[in-house]
């Protein structure tokens, strides 16, 4: 049991006061190939990969050198180990509890870091804010890759090498080499494994799929690659052996294998689309959860022809292949080739909710800004995971700490205690009864919140320092500028632009809880803010009426001024403040990103009642979105107050849209004009659903938080909540089903 | 100038092409039996009350100065010919039981929101909507709304009965890019039955707008049983041959939403339940018109 993990640790003992180089590559010989999955029934490319409890990871086994505690002490329940066995894993376990770069990361915290993150376990503690452990967000330069081969860039790493005479230079050069060349072993191990598969096949149409395999592991574990197969073969396998989880700008890095084998006849339109759907199911296979991007579209492509050409497969993989990932991104700009916005409406109208948009027009500018880049460099901008934006293989950003801002508001109007846990929290900001107007409130909220952002700039310099003390992460360095170029590994000097980013939670709940403060304590009188906190730490019980009240107060989302400025307000005070942290950390940027994940209903979970009305323990406000069931004045009003939050001081904000399936069949051409006025007037993102059968359950259950949908009868005047019960039943029934109105 | 709004819809897509702000104007000279905006006929402001939404809470009887709620073991009344619009019961209804159905705007006022929605009329072919109501009833207002949208070069259309002066719309209809032109009734004397009015003026207003410049969209409802009669659909049919450059022929299915609004705002609704067409009626009534050469047609 466990061989892997064993081997694993004793290597790393072994070379453990070595070079971090070194003593990383061993590593990898540990790891690799127990760690690589069989070629698999439909597959056209070699390359599975699963992670052992214990090993080397940038992100997806675990943050650098990392222990899956609770995972191995299930699964070493699950195999029932005799008394010996559990003790070798209890062994292990105490060895890498302290030797794991978590535990070094932490305890690197001066104490100030310390206080304001006390704790690491965010899904299940109450708290502000909290750090994450991980190197997310890798973009490899794939052109490099492909057009340079293994032997190219090993030629390359030869050059610099040559020219320099400091040892620690040379231990990294060696290790890069090194480490290419393990890659090209990976290639001929699947290789031998193809070819075996292959002389034992009965299938004749498969047999030759395995030979092909075969040959193009030998081709490509030496050369760069001369075919589409090849290429993909090439990238693929990088990827996994990397540990990046976002597969690139990929229509620029393939589109030119992809002309050049259809123009030259050498595969078909359907072999080609049959590669790539090969592709997609090993990316989906790969369940990276909130991951695998594939980037398509946008400006900053050499080959756009070629590049758009290859985007047009890419859709139509994604339409054919009905899986979570790859999460398929769509940039475009005003000019691109029409082809392609065409496609992806067509896709999202099937409810597929890929392609993501992302507006070029608004975002190439606002990245420049943002990043404080040039606009060379911001065309390659590239979101990954959930929507945090990095620069494809000259920055990195990883999201690294989470702070609940609707926690900041509660904490603040409990003068630094938690009402949840009873416990002191945050800085002691002064007593509520003492704030006479509205906006002593507001600037103790600011500053708790910079009491906190401080803090987690420092965690997050900190964490990418202790990495790029501990290992090089070689496959990444090969292929990052500026890393062979200055002999620098990834985190110790290599990266050109090394940012970070955190993720903020609960953005809109405390620009509408603001919004009500204002409009019932200070301006209407109907309560203080003593009083009003403490219906808030009740749950509203026996104040239903406070709470409705507060429900009433404008609302972000309906393009109402007052509730609108509130979040800009909100929104430029913590991005701001962010940003500036730059200043006082060695981060090329320190950014904001409001993104979309499930963190929104985990921290809602430990957040008491809040004053725009939403009871303990309910999910925070999704994104940049209003609150559900809050936007009632119609789409157009909706899009328009999600233009105000400025786009050009944060790192990527997710726009989820839903609309009711009739807008793709009976309205389709009015739903693209107001996708197209909204990114006209500055939107820089969408992510589109399609209302599906489960809201229909919600809906019924809760019809309240549907007052967005409409009710679509010429000439008539009603909302969809002011609508008796069985009515509205009816019309979502419709609206989810048929094509047939009222 | 100010005139009375109950609503305006934005992100409206039924109301005229592309995307729309519709303005509903408070006030009708007709009172159709069908009428799904009961609540607008009047042309003040009205109380609304959704029964329910009423928890009981008696807020509303702690601050009406007119006597105009009424609680009987458990049950809210309402004396609506009491009540005089201060709004005072709409503010204390936390549940949003008690609304106030139209408000004075002035056209700045309304201007501000239809020019939110600007970029969304250029890339659609949208614009603004004035419907009601009867929006001629409050002729200068709606005068005015037109004329300051199209100075500003935003699509005009008007959704009417055809029931005013003609000379009213003499003066606008340089404002107006198109008109939605209810036919609701073929013969005279059953058109004042369903309607409270004949529509012999209607008429003479459709061939007046016809001839002088605006496009026009029939917009006829057909109520199964009351106006679905062979001899309205000839007629409907009639009238797109006279008058060749209609745009659409739309048929208004009846449907069942007004009645929730006319209890809610006090008002006798007089349409049977369980008439409301089913997809067969409205395939079939298309069929009709289709076979009477009425090939404009189409369900909306």
């Amino acid at each position: 049991m466990f061989e892997t993990e064993k081997i694993f640790t004793q290597t790393y003992i072994k070379y453990r006061n070595e070079h971090p180089a070194t003593r990383e590559l061993a590593c990898y010989g540990a790891m690799y190939p127990s760690v690589l999955g069989e070629i698999q029934e439909h597959d056209l490319f070699a390359g599975r990969i699963s992670y052992p409890y214990i090993g080397f990871s940038p992100e997806p086994g675990g943050f650098g050198y990392y222990i899956q505690k609770e995972e191995l002490l299930k699964a070493a329940q699950e195999n029932e180990l005799d008394a010996e066995e559990m003790r070798e894993v209890n062994n292990l376990i105490a060895f890498w509890e302290n030797e794991c770069t978590k535990t070094k990361v932490r305890a690197a915290y001066p104490q100030q870091t310390a206080r304001a993150l006390p704790s690491d376990n965010w899904t299940s503690e109450s708290g502000v804010a909290f750090p994450l452990y991980r190197l997310a967000g890798g973009y490899l330069d794939y052109r490099k890759l492909l057009f340079t081969g293994i032997s190219g860039i090993i030629y390359e790493i030869d050059n610099y090498e040559s020219a320099t005479g400091d040892v620690d230079t040379l231990y990294f050069y060696s290790a890069l080499k090194n480490a290419l060349r393990v890659f090209s072993g990976i290639c001929y191990l699947y290789a031998g494994k193809a070819n075996r598969m292959a002389l034992l096949c009965k299938d004749e149409k498969r047999k030759k799929e395995l030979t092909t395999i075969t040959d193009n592991l030998e081709f490509i574990a030496v050369n760069p690659p001369k075919t589409f197969a090849q290429a993909i073969q090439l990238s693929w396998l990088y990827s996994l052996v990397s540990g990046v989880l976002n597969y690139g700008r990929m229509d620029y890095y393939l589109g030119d294998f992809y002309v050049h084998d259809i123009d030259k006849g050498i595969i078909t339109e359907e072999q080609a689309l049959a590669m790539l759907t090969s592709l997609w199911q090993l990316i989906a296979d790969r369940k990276t959860v909130f991951n695998g991007r594939v980037i398509i579209g946008g400006k900053g492509r050499k080959n756009e022809k070629n590049a758009d050409r290859f985007a047009l497969l890419a859709l139509q993989a994604t339409q054919d292949v009905k899986e979570i990932e790859p999460q398929l991104t769509l940039r475009f700009y005003n000019g691109q080739n029409p082809l392609l916005w065409e496609k992806a409406m067509t896709i999202i109208g099937q409810g597929r909710t890929y392609p993501m948009l992302y507006n070029d027009d608004v975002l190439v500018p606002a990245v420049a800004k943002a990043f404080a880049i040039d606009k060379a460099d911001a065309e390659h901008y590239m979101p990954f995971g959930c929507g945090e934006i990095v620069i494809n293989h000259k920055s990195y950003g990883s999201p690294n700490g989470v702070i609940n801002l609707l926690k900041v508001l509660e904490v603040t109007l409990h003068n630094g205690c938690d009402p949840v846990t009873g416990m002191p929290m945050g800085i002691k900001t002064g007593d509520i009864a003492g704030f006479t107007d509205f906006e002593q409130l507001f600037a103790a909220y600011q500053m708790q919140v910079e009491y906190y952002v401080e803090q987690l700039a420092i965690q997050e310099e900190i964490e990418y320092r202790i990495a790029g003390e501990n290992a090089v992460f070689l496959f990444q360095s090969i292929l990052y500028d500026d890393c062979i170029k200055r002999g620098k590994s990834l985190f110790a000097g290599g990266v050109r632009y090394l940012g970070g980013t955190l993720e903020t939670y609960g953005n809109t709940n405390v620009a509408d809880s603001l919004t009500a403060i204002r409009q019932l304590v200070y301006e209407k009188k109907e309560c203080t803010l003593p009083q009003l906190v403490a219906m808030l730490d009740a749950n509203f019980a026996g104040h239903e009426n406070i709470r409705l009240k507060l429900l009433k107060a404008p609302k972000y989302g309906n393009d109402d001024a007052v509730a609108d400025d509130m979040l800009v307000r909100v929104h430029e005070h913590v991005c701001n403040f962010t940003r500036q942290q730059k200043q006082k950390t060695a981060l090329h940027s320190y950014l904001v990103v409001v993104i979309n994940n499930w963190a929104n209903t985990i921290f809602g979970r430990v957040t008491a009642a809040s004053a725009d009305g939403r009871r303990y323990g309910e999910s925070l406000t999704n994104g940049n979105a209003p609150a559900d069931g809050c936007d009632l004045n119609g789409a157009t009003a909706l899009l328009n107050s999600l233009v105000k939050p400025s786009p050009a001081i944060h790192a990527g904000a997710v726009q989820n849209l839903k609309f009711s399936r009739e807008m793709f069949t009976d309205f389709r051409p009015q739903l693209e004009a107001l996708l197209k006025a909204y990114f006209r007037q500055g939107g820089a993102q969408a992510m589109i659903n399609v209302v599906n059968p489960g809201d229909l359950e919600n809906a019924m259950r809760e019809p309240e938080k549907y007052g967005h949908l409409f009710v679509r009868v010429g000439g008539f005047s009603a909302r969809f909540v002011e609508l008796p019960g069985q009515v509205q039943r009816e019309i979502i029934n419709r609206t989810l089903y048929t094509k047939d109105r009222v | 100038m100010k005139g009375v709004v109950f609503d305006i819809q934005r992100f409206a897509l039924l109301d005229g092409p592309g995307i729309r702000t519709t303005v509903f104007l408070k006030g009708c000279p007709l009172h159709c039996d069908w009428c799904h905006n009961p609540e607008s006929q009047r042309l003040s402001p009205q109380l609304m009350y959704n029964r329910e939404k009423c928890r009981l809470c008696l807020e509303c009887l702690r601050v009406c100065p007119h006597d105009v709620h009424r609680f009987d073991s458990d049950r809210h009344d309402i004396n609506y010919e009491n009540c005089r619009q201060c709004g005072q019961c709409v503010e204390a209804c936390v549940y949003g039981a008690l609304t106030l159905s139209g408000r004075e705007m002035d056209v700045d006022e309304i201007m501000h929101i239809v020019h939110q929605d600007r970029v969304y009329y250029e890339e659609s072919g949208g614009g603004l909507t004035i419907s009601g109501g009867e929006p001629m009833l409050q002729y200068g207002f709606t005068a005015e709304l037109l004329r300051a949208a199209h100075h500003n070069h935003i699509h005009t259309c008007l959704d009417t009965s055809g029931y005013a002066p003609q000379e009213h719309y003499r003066e606008i209809v340089g404002d107006i890019d198109l008109v939605l032109f209810d036919y609701k009734y073929f013969d005279a004397d059953s058109h004042f039955k369903m309607t409270g009015q004949s529509n012999s003026l209607l008429l003479q207003n459709l061939e007046f707008l016809y001839h002088n410049g605006p496009g026009i969209i029939l917009r006829c409802p057909l109520v199964p049983g009351i106006n679905d009669t062979v001899e309205h659909l000839s007629s409907i049919a009639g009238l797109a041959v006279q008058y060749p450059q209609l745009l659409a022929v739309d048929i208004l299915p009846y449907h069942d939403m007004g009645r929730d609004k006319a209890s809610r705002a006090g008002k006798e609704y007089r349409i049977p339940a369980g008439v409301v067409p089913d997809g067969n009626m409205k395939k079939k009534w298309l069929e009709q018109l289709f076979s009477l050469g009425c090939n404009k047609a189409r369900i909306v």
